[in-house]
């Protein structure tokens, strides 16, 4: 399937909204996006990721 | 005359009056004004090019700016971008494509003074992009974006670079460069050569120009290729071209662009950008790519902002027609009975694709339906079909599939391919075994039949489909 990215999912610690992410940015130093509310946060952060 | 966005779009009024939808409805880009409208139109079948005619900025503000939106919606309107007729837009526009691309129109230089693009400018503190629409089109867009091409130059082979590159709006002087690390793309390939000599990348977003301009940016080139000579070749005659205003002398950008945004992307600068719903009809995942410095914003006092509706018709035919003629030049070199090529729009333009052969051997349809995959790497799926088959007909293709596949042995697969093995499925007739005939209407009773003599005239003559032959649309009608 070409559109089976090599991806993980995070849930924004501030207002829950799921989505997700290259896993370029699994365990890396840049802040993630929450594409809702535009928090910026780590993955480690996240009360969820599912990869 | 110097041919742009605003001599196109007068081309058509001209020879199309139906062609352009113009909204004088104000279009709010916090909002989803715009990729509701498109949405709704598609969802009625309505290929109209589409013009809003007021839009207010990122604060509000009023402006003196327009959107152009579906310039590339229908394969007729890309025919009509290069010159050809509208009952030109199937594989007589894929072959003129591929024509286009190996020929070369060597750009004009022009002064500033002869630079419409150069009427406003606005740098240093001039400068701010939330005074310039854009859009957020899917509900979990990330943010603003731009969605045109960019331009770089290689400084140390002196080509130009013009590719197709979305930019989400970080600051008012900041946008992301959407490059993706792990693909390779030509622009990168700059980008990298800068960052290995800590060098900063200079590079222009062209922001509305004639839609040859950008089916050039999308042709299938090599790296190295200087791409104004390309897009002068799809726009038959010189790009224009005129010093940029802050990135050098030496630094050429279109001088018959509505709106050029200029800017520095520094040596290994990461921002964050996506989920931003892309070609493939999914969200992109969220990945660091370069960003630009906005070091100059030059525009048209009244410009035109065009935008693609990412993910939906016109993107897709921007991806598959290039591929088309190119596929079809490639395959012609190794099997000269290849008759047709075509990536249809539920591939988006790019997964999928459709080959007609005049079958000589048994084994011509799977030799046939591997060199595609050859030479398109996001290919997935390959169907070849007989001659009889019209590609470019998707009903037709699926038919010929499912009645002339032998599936234990006619569906093929390309093992090990990156993500996911490739698909081939021959659906050519065996030549060598008994097969049932095609049912046809005698072509005779076709011909000698003037259905116009047969049927009442339609009451309402319902939308117009963009470019289609009257005789095409009297069919539609009597068939509906």
């Amino acid at each position: 399937m070409p559109v089976r990215e090599d991806i993980f999912w995070v849930a924004c610690p501030k207002c829950g909204e799921k989505f997700y992410c290259d896993v370029q940015l699994r365990h890396g130093s840049i802040k993630l996006m929450c594409p809702k509310c535009h928090h910026r946060f780590l993955d480690s952060e996240s009360p969820q990721i599912i990869e | 005359m110097s041919k742009d966005l605003r001599t196109y779009l007068a081309e058509l009024d001209r020879h199309w009056p139906d062609a352009i939808l113009r909204i004088g409805r104000e279009v709010d880009p916090r909002e989803f004004h715009v990729s509701a409208v498109l949405q709704h139109l598609e969802d009625r079948g309505d290929q109209r090019v589409v013009l809003f005619e007021k839009s207010l900025d990122l604060e509000g503000r009023t402006t003196n700016f327009s959107l152009a939106y579906n310039l590339f919606v229908t394969r007729e309107l890309c025919a009509r971008a290069i010159g050809l007729a509208s009952s030109d837009a199937k594989m007589p526009l894929s072959l003129e494509f591929s024509r286009r691309e190996a020929r070369r129109v060597e750009p004009e230089i022009v002064p500033l003074s002869r630079a419409p693009v150069k009427e406003v400018v606005r740098t240093g503190g001039e400068i701010d992009l939330s005074r310039v629409p854009m859009f957020r089109y899917h509900e979990q867009d990330i943010g603003l974006y731009l969605t045109m091409v960019a331009v770089m130059k290689d400084s140390e082979e002196n080509f130009y670079d013009v590719s197709f590159c979305k930019n989400m709006l970080v600051s008012p002087k900041r946008l992301t460069v959407s490059l993706q690390r792990k693909l390779h793309k030509h622009l990168l390939n700059i980008v990298e050569k800068n960052e290995e000599h800590d060098r900063e990348t200079p590079i222009a977003m062209v922001i509305g120009h004639h839609p040859a301009f950008y089916l050039g940016a999308g042709a299938l080139t090599t790296f190295g290729n200087d791409d104004y000579g390309t897009i002068g070749s799809f726009l038959d005659q010189a790009v224009r071209l005129t010093p940029s205003e802050s990135l050098g002398k030496d630094f050429l950008v279109p001088a018959d662009a509505e709106m050029i945004v200029e800017g520095i992307t520094p040596p290994h600068s990461a921002e964050i950008e996506n989920p931003f719903g892309e070609f493939s009809r999914y969200y992109q995942p969220q990945v660091a790519v370069p960003y630009m410095d906005v070091t100059a914003i030059t525009f048209r006092k009244d410009a035109i902002v065009q935008g693609i509706f990412p993910g939906h018709p016109g993107h897709f035919n921007l991806g598959g027609i290039p591929k088309e003629g190119s596929l079809y030049r490639e395959i012609k070199r190794v099997f000269p009975g290849v008759q047709a090529v075509h990536m249809p729009h539920s591939g988006v333009g790019r997964y999928c694709c459709y080959v007609s052969i005049k079958k000589r051997r048994e084994e011509d349809g799977k030799l046939v339906g591997t060199v595609p995959h050859v030479f398109t790497n996001q290919l997935q799926f390959v169907v070849v079909v007989d001659d009889d088959v019209d590609v470019f007909n998707e009903q037709e293709v699926i038919w010929a599939a499912v009645t002339r596949a032998r599936f234990d042995k006619d569906i093929n697969f390309l093992k090990g391919m990156p993500r996911s093995d490739r698909v081939i499925i021959d659906a050519t007739v065996p030549l060598n075994e008994p097969f049932p005939k095609k049912a046809v209407v005698p072509r005779e009773a076709l011909e000698a039949c003037v259905l116009e003599e047969w049927i009442a005239p339609a009451k309402s003559a319902g939308k117009k489909a963009v470019g289609a032959a009257p005789s095409a649309r009297k069919a539609r009608h009597a068939g509906s």
